[in-house]
């Protein structure tokens, strides 16, 4: 039973996750506002929301970073509820403050819990008071230089510098050995004040070789809590990750249990409300630490989607709403398996640097257990000004082997021109061994890239290609110059025929 | 049509021909049978000796790039009836360290008459909400910086010559 009424919802994101949220709403028979900074007229959330609205010019602090337009676009088009997608505004607790004070339904946490759970070591001193395992660290931010050494030198190097406000891998660098400390700390700060507006850092030890396993939450206002199982994360580059899958080849059911009753254990007791995510490490001995929780919707939400069968983006609308979450506990089950790979705008040859450029031609892969949410088509101009994440690859099986196959064959069928993409280290990832036996941890990426590919792409292939296309070229500038027109077999057949009269 | 092809630094000759709708493509004396179709603007199957191929490719200056799922790779091609030769690619000399997408320079970590290492870092570029440390791509001591911190670069700006 809802108690609010949500008939039209402003998207205060841009990208594959405005599209997301902008399908859940029609599909749900809600009016979607899009909002857009100039970079962005063309682009496809723009073009596919029922209204749209102009919030200033291309960088994010001018347009999707100002509460103030956003506020101003949600009320001038009579939107009920904004939804904060992820990255930009979702987790600063200002936007969902300026919704409550406008009257307007903010599509996830209140801003209360969204400002206790972001500044990270708020969060973990939660966890303890929860009794959730944390890696350990300082549980305050830390200013000086010389007090990071000190509790760097305490919990022993390596240690993981974070950004308090962090998230999304940014303002985070991992620091071997002391001598490497002043120029991490200066570029996790730098990183961290342009992204979050707020340098400050605090401390944590390194895990060693360490499994990202995370948990989906759903919390209704009516104090029900379910976890929607794990997702495995640990195939990152940058800290930031291009490969997520549920289950994890790595949690057995005990773990599994014991993680989910961690998540909700937390989520109960900072009275959590809407989706959210607890992130763990997981050390080689299955150990759990609590990481930090992201109090909105995850870029890798459609795994969860694709085991458990339910729509996380229209729950998140109707517990907006007022809803109870329509299932308990013990009615969630995953079934078969899903991988999701993310195909961003960058060069794995180059170490992954940003490729931002026009899409020359798309083709995009079907079929059976495959799913692509994307945010981008063919002859748009991928901006340099954001996030390089073009679109997420999905891939559902009965099995892993099964998913991994259809994965394969997806990326085999996906075709992007004109920009460099992730798609081709993800044709080496899928066939790795180590990937295939699900024996890895954060370090993969790294390790794959290191050991050189065996697997050449066909060089005959490509010259054969070339030159074919060489030759058909100068035969159509030929033909241009001498003015005969190509003629198909087509034309010449309607020309027969046009010649022996209509046909009876 | 012949072509002097070079693909990866290595050099063939390459033969086409058209042959009743089909193509032969001679690779350094081996002959290819070719059912080529064109499946969109920049897309092609290509049936070589029965096997399919699904190609993206896309024109560029010197030739083309072909889009197989393994990877793109570039091919020059240069018209041999013409003598167009193609420039070999330089493995001595100063090395520019170009800006490979277009951002900010954030920082400059280093000064002309400098040695750097294979791999040190040279310069900061703000690009896509990261900041991404340009590498030395090979040893040497730096000869000129034309990058300037809080500049904004276009893809292919020069940023540090390393002699």
């Amino acid at each position: 039973m809802s108690t609010r009424v949500v008939d039209k919802v402003l998207v205060a994101n841009r990208g594959e996750i405005a599209v997301r949220v902008i399908r859940a709403c029609r599909e749900m028979g809600i009016a979607s506002v899009a909002v857009y900074s100039e970079a962005d007229r063309a682009a496809l959330h723009v073009r596919l929301a029922d209204e749209a609205r102009a919030i200033g010019p291309a960088p994010s602090r001018e347009s999707y970073l100002r509460i103030d337009r956003i506020l101003d676009a949600a009320l001038a088009s009579g939107a009920h509820a904004i939804h904060p997608g992820y990255g930009f505004l979702a987790e600063n607790p200002a936007l969902a403050r300026a919704c409550e004070g406008a009257g307007i339904v903010f599509i996830g946490p209140s801003s209360a819990t969204i400002a206790l759970m972001g500044e990270k070591t708020a969060a973990r001193r939660e966890a303890v008071s929860a009794g959730v395992p944390v890696v350990p660290g300082s549980f305050e931010p830390l200013a000086e230089e010389a007090a990071i050494a000190r509790e760097a030198e305490r919990v022993g190097f390596p240690v993981m510098l974070k950004a308090v406000a962090g998230g999304g891998g940014k303002g985070l660098r991992l620091v071997a050995s002391p001598d490497e400390l002043g120029s991490a700390l200066a570029r996790a700060r730098s990183e961290a004040r342009s992204a979050f507006g707020d340098d400050r850092v605090y401390v944590e030890k390194a895990i060693r070789r360490p499994r990202h396993i995370e948990v989906q939450l759903l919390a209704d206002e009516h104090g029900n809590v379910v976890h929607l199982f794990e997702r495995e994360c640990s195939i990152q580059r940058r800290h930031q990750k291009l490969i997520e899958e549920s289950p994890s080849p790595f949690v057995t059911k005990e773990l599994r249990h014991r993680l989910g009753e961690l998540a909700v254990r937390l989520a109960k007791r900072v009275r959590y409300c809407n989706a959210g995510t607890l992130e763990f490490l997981v050390d080689a001995e299955g150990a759990p630490f609590f990481l930090e929780m992201n109090t909105r919707l995850q870029v890798e939400h459609p795994v969860t989607e694709m085991v458990t069968g339910v729509d996380l983006v229209k729950l998140q609308i109707r517990i907006a709403r007022g809803e109870t979450i329509p299932f308990r506990q013990e009615e969630l089950a995953q079934r078969g398996h899903a991988i999701e790979c993310r195909v961003y705008a960058e060069d794995p040859q180059q170490g992954f640097l940003p490729s931002p450029g026009r899409i020359n031609a798309l083709r995009v892969p079907g079929g059976p257990g495959v799913r692509d949410d994307s945010g981008v088509y063919e002859g748009w101009e991928v901006p340099v000004h954001y996030d390089p994440l073009l679109s997420k690859l999905i891939a559902w099986g009965e099995s892993r082997e099964e998913a991994i196959s259809r994965m394969q064959r997806a990326v085999a069928e996906y075709r992007l021109l004109g920009i460099k993409t992730t798609l081709p280290f993800f044709e080496r990832v899928l066939r790795h061994p180590a990937f295939r036996a699900g024996e890895f941890d954060t370090s993969f990426v790294e390790a794959v890239l290191g050991a050189g590919d065996e697997r050449e792409p066909e060089i005959e292939v490509a010259v054969a290609a070339a030159a074919i296309e060489a030759l058909r070229e100068r035969q159509k500038a030929l033909r241009s110059e001498t003015g005969v027109a190509p003629r198909s077999s087509w034309w010449q057949a309607g020309l027969a025929e046009a010649h022996r009269g209509h046909p009876g | 049509m012949r072509f002097d092809v070079t693909v990866d630094g290595r050099k063939m000759s390459v033969e086409v021909a058209s042959r009743a709708g089909r193509y032969v493509v001679t690779l350094d004396g081996t002959p290819l049978e070719v059912d080529h179709v064109a499946t969109g603007d920049r897309f092609a199957s290509l049936l070589v000796d029965g096997r399919s191929h699904d190609v993206g490719i896309e024109k560029r200056p010197g030739g083309y790039v072909v889009v197989l799922s393994r990877g793109a790779v570039a091919v020059e091609l240069a018209d041999a009836a013409r003598g167009v030769g193609v420039p070999a690619p330089r493995t001595r000399g100063p090395t520019a360290l170009a800006a490979p997408m277009p951002g900010r320079v954030v920082r400059v970590l280093v000064a002309p008459g400098q040695e750097v290492a294979v791999g040190a870092g040279l310069v900061v570029v703000e690009a896509m909400k990261m900041e991404n440390e340009l590498r030395a791509p090979r040893a040497g001591r730096v000869r000129e910086v034309t990058a300037r911190e809080g500049e904004a670069v276009e893809a292919g700006t020069p940023l540090v010559i390393v002699d």
